[in-house]
């Protein structure tokens, strides 16, 4: 007997081949134009994006500012974070300690979610997550806010350039892990008469603290 | 899902007069109408159709290799731990649901929006198997408690107004009486919290599956995409097999032009890559991850004139865009694929007779091929659909009748001089208010224009007398 997959394959290998002879293309066409990808312009370029999307951005001039600005926002806390190891801002542990979940406590009681960034992309404003280890997907998803710490090196142009690196470092390396999420501004919904509402079901706000 | 796309004129008719609901869907198709034009061309109209032609041949290269990519995505995939099943037609891919529900011991259901679902009727075959199901896009879980089906591919509820949620919230959820948006949402945001908590699957569609890698890709903006991917322990993907694109450039490049073309967004809230279930030392994600490929139609769909139909993305921008869904909204074209790709894909996946009214759908003013992010020749293929039904004699008794009557008129000048004649003769300076029958269809809506007191022809001949 015939398997579906064989079936389906063997349907279309049977039709004369639509579209042949299409190239792949030569130089790329990146969605967002930019001339000046210097690290200033970038940043400028990040923040303006970022900011349409509603997101709220701090560049606090010292780690102990920085620091400061995480500890604000964390409140009471209970707060779910990713390991400190993944997070840039040296004396993070001590702020947070106090204030994550307790053991046995469900995460959706999270009030605050923080995580790092693995990248960001200039020309939409948004943040790149990698899952793995230490780095738990709920903690940029369950509480209704989420601050990320994001390194200024770690800006760059867009998805396309983004891609380029993965490819640069070999395809199979990226594909290793399970799961990367690309985040542009808060949740939102405009399912009902077209009102748009802020933290549908993801966070409400996000916050980007740029170290 | 039932088709009832045959009765297209009749359900349009009902559409028509349902002033609430042409109020809704004309506020949400001009809104992403406009917001599509200010995200596409934000770079100039010359770099938004380079986009367009960009995208255009990324999803025509890849439909050209599809068999090849589909065998290297499933290898890929399966690498990386995810299991790769394929189903001929929908009863097929209901059956590799049901069968991972009775392998994992699966209760309860959650689901992120996917139109295949919709096509295969996924939610009446496991509800039937006693499994709970619960729609968790807001739009999606409107039109599931109100046991209708979605009316647009991007925004399920356009047709609804804020009232009629309201009442359908109090009806069957007791939510306290409210007219405000925000409210409506949280109470919907805290009821589906605890269906997501509870749940131990979640199935979701897939926007793309980038064949180098392998990679399941969707785009969602609540984040109830997220949540179905990453709280329950099995997460099961269900694809139609046209959804490969080579590359993760031209992914790169199409998950862009998908958000900019459906809604104006520059990125969905969520852009998600899936390569796998969670790894080792994870402590969320989906322990086990299914990827199910359905044909149900659509490699008959690629042997024919039509395979340029497997490019679409499924923005809706040509929904929002069609002057004829404006009016009428999604449920009279009597199926899940509604719009201009509706018109087309319907009588694809279905059977031309079950759909006959649909390619006629469409005034042929060519919007839905301007705002395609990859330029499907829609207006060509409705041509085409229409060719097919005159070819198969599925065309009204009276137009065939009609047309004949004219290619005999047309084709013969003097018969053509004494009927323009004889309509001067008869209509004169007051023409008829109304025709009729059997043409009396046409002057139902407008009125019936004076006959020029000179035919075309006799104006050319005595002004060139003048002027030479």
């Amino acid at each position: 007997m015939t398997t579906s997959r064989e079936r389906i394959l063997s349907n279309l290998r049977a039709a004369r081949q639509p579209f042949a002879g299409i190239d792949p293309e030569g130089s790329p066409l990146p969605v967002v134009p930019q001339d000046d990808t210097s690290p200033g312009a970038l940043l400028g370029r990040f923040l303006a994006s970022a900011e349409k999307l509603a997101c709220q951005l701090y560049q606090p001039p010292s780690p102990q500012q920085a620091l400061d600005v995480v500890a604000g926002l964390l409140g009471e806390g209970p707060a779910l974070a990713w390991d400190v190891n993944h997070i840039p801002l040296p004396g993070l542990e001590e702020v947070l300690k106090p204030r994550m979940l307790r053991p046995g406590q469900p995460q959706s009681d999270a009030q605050i979610g923080i995580t790092g960034a693995d990248a960001a992309l200039a020309a939409t404003g948004s943040l790149v997550l990698v899952s793995g280890s230490g780095r738990p997907r709920a903690a940029s998803l369950l509480p209704p806010v989420h601050v990320a710490v994001l390194e200024r090196a770690r800006i760059v142009p867009d998805l396309e350039s983004w891609f380029a690196l993965q490819r640069q470092a070999g395809l199979d390396r990226w594909r290793a892990a399970s799961h990367a999420i690309v985040i542009s501004g808060p949740s939102r919904t405009a399912d009902i008469a077209m009102t748009l509402i802020m933290g549908m079901h993801g966070p409400a706000e996000l916050h980007i603290v740029i170290v | 899902m039932n088709i009832t796309s045959n009765n297209f004129i009749s359900l349009a008719k009902i559409a028509l007069a349902d002033e609430d609901q042409r109020a809704s869907v004309d506020l949400g198709t001009t809104n992403a109408f406009d917001k599509r034009i200010l995200a596409m061309g934000e770079f100039g109209e010359a770099h938004a159709e380079a986009l367009r032609a960009r995208g255009a041949r990324a999803k025509r290269r890849a439909l050209s290799r599809l068999p090849d990519l589909l065998e290297q995505a499933e290898s890929k995939l399966a690498e990386n731990g995810v299991r790769v099943l394929w189903a001929l037609d929908g009863q097929e891919a209901s059956q590799h649901v049901l069968d991972i529900i009775a392998r994992h011991e699966v209760k309860r259901v959650v689901k992120s929006k996917s139109m295949v679902s919709e096509e295969i009727g996924l939610n009446g075959v496991l509800e039937g198997a006693g499994v709970e199901v619960v729609e968790t896009d807001l739009g999606e879980f409107i039109v599931q408690l109100g046991h209708e089906p979605p009316s647009h591919i991007v925004a399920p509820v356009i047709h609804k107004s804020k009232e009629s949620i309201r009442d359908l919230f109090v009806e069957r959820l007791d939510m306290p009486p409210t007219d405000s948006a925000e409210e409506m949402t949280e109470f919907a945001r805290r009821y589906l919290r605890e269906k997501f908590l509870q749940a131990d699957m979640g199935i979701t569609g897939g926007n793309f599956i980038i064949a180098e890698t392998g990679t399941l890709c969707l785009v969602t903006n609540e984040g109830n995409g997220r949540m179905v991917t990453s709280l329950p322990d099995v997460h099961v993907a269900v694809v139609g097999i046209e959804k490969i694109v080579e590359t993760v450039e031209d992914y790169a490049l199409l998950t862009q032009t998908l958000p900019r073309s459906a809604t104006g967004q520059t990125m969905a809230v969520y852009t998600h890559l899936y390569n796998g279930p969670r790894c080792e030392g994870e402590s969320d994600g989906p322990r086990h991850l299914y990827v199910i490929l359905v044909d149900n139609g659509r490699s008959a769909i690629y042997q024919g004139a039509y395979a340029e139909a497997l490019a679409c993305i499924r923005c809706g921008a040509c929904i929002n865009a069609c002057p004829v869904y404006r009016l009428t909204g999604g449920h009279a074209y009597g199926w899940v694929y509604p719009g201009p790709i509706g018109s087309v894909i319907t009588p694809l996946l279905n059977g031309i007779e079950s759909a006959k009214p649909l390619p006629h759908a469409s005034s042929l003013c060519g919007v839905c091929k301007a705002v395609c992010p990859v330029d499907i020749d829609l207006p060509r293929m409705l041509l085409d659909l229409r060719a097919d039904l005159d070819e198969r004699g599925e065309v009204d008794f009276q137009w065939r009748l009609g047309l004949k009557l004219w290619a005999i008129v047309s084709a013969a000048p003097w018969l053509f001089r004494a009927g323009g004649r004889l309509a001067r003769l008869f209509t004169g300076d007051n023409p008829p208010q109304r025709l009729p029958a059997p043409l009396s269809g046409w002057t139902r809506y407008r009125a019936f224009p004076p006959f020029a007191k000179q035919s075309f022809h006799q104006q050319w001949v005595s002004r060139r007398g003048r002027e030479s």
